[in-house]
């Protein structure tokens, strides 16, 4: 799809995984073909811009064998980590959940790409491969709330950013156009206070609500709790979360326009509704879920991918300029042998990921003047809770998560404690317990030391009758914690630890702070209210050993946290070059053509999943960059009599606005 | 393989309808004799028809956990871990780690079916399936969504239903 010739007639910048030995310069050059790099190779491509992305990992994904492929490696899987269904990748490494494990007292230890050194681990990953993390998502829009924008200058927190949801607002929408996202607007401006325009309507209308989204509403809805004897009360709610995901769509959309959505990559008539496979992380069988290589499907040809072609330094000049980026191109990804290139472009678009994107400034000294490059590292912690219903609820089906409990997400507790969303977790104990594996293994007797005696075990029919009875009753709470920029969070590079190419591995120094704690105090006494309103059986526990590398104790309790996979906040946005690394267009203060967009920008993550609100920084960002290559390119342009063919063709094509062909194409 | 099923039948607690229709019980006697060597899984089958082919019944601790493996990849499509003594016990000359059989055996895993579901990434049941209240479990009121005719695919739902098959 990537390497088609140029119309032109000159040589095509490369094919997939080929080095673009042929041509070396571009227009852009994005770094990362994931949600973020993907949609700014998407706007600049229809615009007319030549724009090369350099994807340091593999791209076998964006095939439908190569699809089957990583299908069929999830099923075999021993753990369905996120990172389960992908291949692993020697020369572009990847994090994984499973580079953690507790120590039995206490403390946690980690091995695999990360070095970390911090008193609580980052218990995120990501994914280096064509389509990047977003591959392995699980899909939920929400936007960010207003407040969510202005949490120093509100309550007195963290970071603000330098713009405002009003800002953001238009770009909001055209992610949801774009990601194809199955929501109620009016839903969720009565119970978030999200503003939307007059009569808005999302492209899909909502995915349904489980049963036990069901359950848990009609026990709780319009119930206030308190999280603390002093505290007011807090009343409940049960919200439809919104998806990037193919539901019914909306006639309403687009002014009656309505909308038609993308299938899946390989294979575009398929896919145009969530059938509940009930694994959209790790992935989406049919890929119902938006995926970043349905955008890459409606590229124009312009743009070039060049796969496993690892970006190991950004070039710049002495006057601060980016020039081009130097990389690695490798044909094995088990084997270390690579050959090094470099690429050149007008602006060069950093889009590998918060803790890439960090990686890459520090490596080539670049951005530096504020000292903040790597620092505020952020994610969302996620505290979870589970326990049994009285009855059957139906885990492990559909989305997981339909629903969410968004009361906590908002006002004046903030000011002592993180806010925190609340996802109803349609998958039983899948995260918190790995069931329904770990259900089997205990009742047979199976303990997780070998070395250990095992349990006498139950057979036959008393054994299916007890995991029929115990896994049916499942269900648990996730609350996703706001996690406030602080500078010793931070990533850093030390040459001793490097990677197979030669390239360091990301240092990690992370901890959680009192505020964040006190937010998941908060957490586990509203957790502990609505158990007790639905009349569930609790069966939290939190303390140390193998898998809770994320336990730790505050004010006398345990706590055991895990990662969310949304690192964020490591070159993050603002509105002075002394105290941030990007401005609000996402473009480095120090190198006026050298953007750093994603996650990595945001100087607050607020409650919300932030894949969505990422989408619409990128967007917002590719026109910036537009009108930043049409004034560079505006000398070039008047120069109409000179015949110089490399001159002309360096004039963009006819630049359609973004918004003046809002279907999103499905490519035979 | 009859017989391998007949023994799978007093494990699982499925018949062997059941465990034949799965596709992977060749797959299954074929794993099993694999890792545990076929003097062992005699020994296993003799000692449980003494047991009256009650394997809650099973003493020998290398019996016991033959039958712990085999009920765990009938329900998970994973050979599990054997308990250290049993591995040394029988002089395996393989690693002693859990493995999925084949990515099929993941998707036949019999836990899915204790409770009414499916394997998580197949046999997806289809659109807004998940709202319904699975067996056993008492119909709550729904919240509808705003402009969306939520009450029309339900009475359809109910129409399909009142045929008979037989």
């Amino acid at each position: 799809m990537s390497a088609s010739p140029r119309a032109d007639g000159q040589p095509a910048g490369g094919g997939r995984g080929t080095p673009p030995h042929h041509r070396r310069r571009y227009d852009v050059i994005v770094v990362g073909a994931g949600l973020s790099g993907t949609l700014v190779a998407k706007r600049l491509g229809d615009q007319g811009w030549r724009v090369l992305v350099l994807e340091a990992g593999t791209g076998t994904l964006d095939t439908w064998p190569g699809h089957l492929d990583a299908m069929n490696t999830y099923y075999a899987a021993a753990a369905k980590v996120p990172n389960s269904p992908y291949r692993p990748n020697a020369a572009a490494p990847s994090p994984d959940v499973l580079d953690l494990a507790g120590l039995p007292d206490g403390g946690f230890r980690a091995s695999g790409y990360f070095v970390q050194n911090g008193a609580l681990p980052y218990g995120s990953d990501y994914l280096r491969a064509n389509g990047g993390t977003v591959m392995h998502w699980l899909g939920l829009t929400p936007r960010m709330h207003p407040e969510d924008f202005a949490v120093r200058r509100t309550f007195g927190y963290g970071r603000d950013w330098p713009l405002g949801y009003a800002d953001l607002e238009s770009h909001y929408r055209a992610a949801e156009r774009q990601l194809g996202v199955a929501g109620d607007a009016q839903e969720q401006s009565e119970a978030i206070g999200l503003p939307f325009p007059e009569g808005y309507v999302y492209p899909m209308h909502r995915i349904p609500r489980s049963y036990l989204d069901d359950v848990v509403a009609a026990k709780i809805d319009g119930v206030p709790v308190q999280e603390s004897a002093d505290s007011p009360g807090t009343t409940l709610r049960v919200v439809t979360t919104p998806h990037a995901r193919n539901s019914v769509p909306d006639a309403r959309y687009d002014g009656g326009r309505g909308y038609r959505p993308a299938g899946a990559a390989g294979l575009p008539n398929y896919g145009e509704r969530c059938v509940g496979n009930a694994s959209c992380v790790p992935i989406c069988p049919v890929q119902a879920k938006y995926n970043p290589l349905k955008t890459q499907a409606t590229w124009d040809s312009r743009v070039t991918l060049v796969t496993r072609a690892v970006v190991s330094r950004v070039l710049a000049d002495g006057n601060g300029r980016a020039i081009g980026v130097e990389y690695q191109a490798y044909d094995d990804p088990a084997a270390p042998v690579h050959t090094t290139h470099t690429a050149e472009a007008d602006i060069v678009v950093l889009a590998a990921h918060a803790i890439e994107n960090a990686k890459l400034l520090l490596v080539s000294g670049l951005a530096g003047h504020s000292g903040q490059v790597g620092r505020n590292l952020m994610d969302h912690p996620v505290l979870l809770t589970w326990g049994l219903m009285k009855h059957p609820v139906g885990p492990f089906r559909g989305p997981a998560s339909t629903s969410g409990v968004e009361s906590f997400r908002t006002g004046p507790a903030r000011k002592r404690r993180a806010p925190f969303r609340i996802e109803i977790a349609n998958w039983g104990w899948g995260w918190p317990a790995a069931s329904p594996g770990s259900d089997v293994a205990r009742l047979l007797g199976i303990t997780g030391d070998s070395g250990q005696p095992r349990g006498r075990g139950v057979f036959g029919e008393e054994l299916r009758r007890r995991l029929g009875g115990g896994i049916g009753r499942q269900f648990s709470l996730q609350f996703e914690l706001e996690q406030e920029a602080e500078g010793r969070n931070r990533v850093t590079i030390d040459p001793r630890h490097r990677d197979r190419l030669g390239n360091p591995r990301p240092v990690i120094t992370y901890d959680l702070s009192d505020r964040v704690k006190r937010g998941m105090a908060a957490a586990k006494a509203v957790s502990d209210r609505v158990f007790g309103l639905l009349e569930a059986e609790d069966r939290t526990v939190y303390g140390p050993g193998p898998f809770s590398p994320g336990h730790f104790r505050f004010e006398g309790q345990d706590f055991a946290f895990n990662g969310a996979g949304h690192g964020a906040g490591t070159h993050l946005m603002g509105d002075s070059r002394d105290s941030s690394v990007v401005d609000h267009w996402q473009r480095c203060w120090d190198h006026p053509n050298l953007y750093a967009v994603g996650c990595g920008s945001m100087p607050s993550v607020g409650t919300s999943n932030p894949s969505l609100t990422m989408a619409a920084l990128a967007l917002r960002s590719s026109e910036r960059i537009h009108r930043d290559l049409t004034e560079l390119h505006r000398p070039v342009t008047v120069r109409t009599g000179g015949g110089d063919r490399t001159a002309a063709s360096r004039v963009p094509g006819p630049a359609p606005s973004p918004h003046s062909h809002p279907q999103q194409e499905v490519r035979p | 393989m009859d017989g391998f099923v007949d023994v799978s039948v007093g494990l699982t607690g499925f018949d062997s309808f059941d465990l034949h229709a799965t596709g992977v019980a060749a797959l299954y006697l074929e794993t099993a004799l694999d890792q545990v060597g076929t003097e062992a899984f005699e020994r296993f089958l003799d000692e449980l028809d003494a047991a009256g082919g009650d394997p809650g019944r099973l003493e020998g601790e290398t019996s016991r956990d033959i039958a712990r493996a085999i009920t765990h990849l009938w329900y998970l499509g994973v050979w599990p871990q054997l308990a250290r003594s049993v591995h040394t016990a029988l002089g395996r000359e393989k690693a002693n780690v859990p493995f999925t059989v084949s990515p099929e055996a993941y998707t036949e895993g019999l836990v899915w079916r204790t409770f009414h579901g499916h394997p998580a990434g197949a046999k997806a049941p289809g659109f807004g399936t998940w709202s319904d209240p699975p067996p056993g479990a008492p119909p709550v009121p729904r919240v509808t969504a705003a402009g969306r005719p939520v009450g029309k695919p339900e009475e359809d739902r109910e129409e399909e239903f009142q045929g008979d098959i037989s």
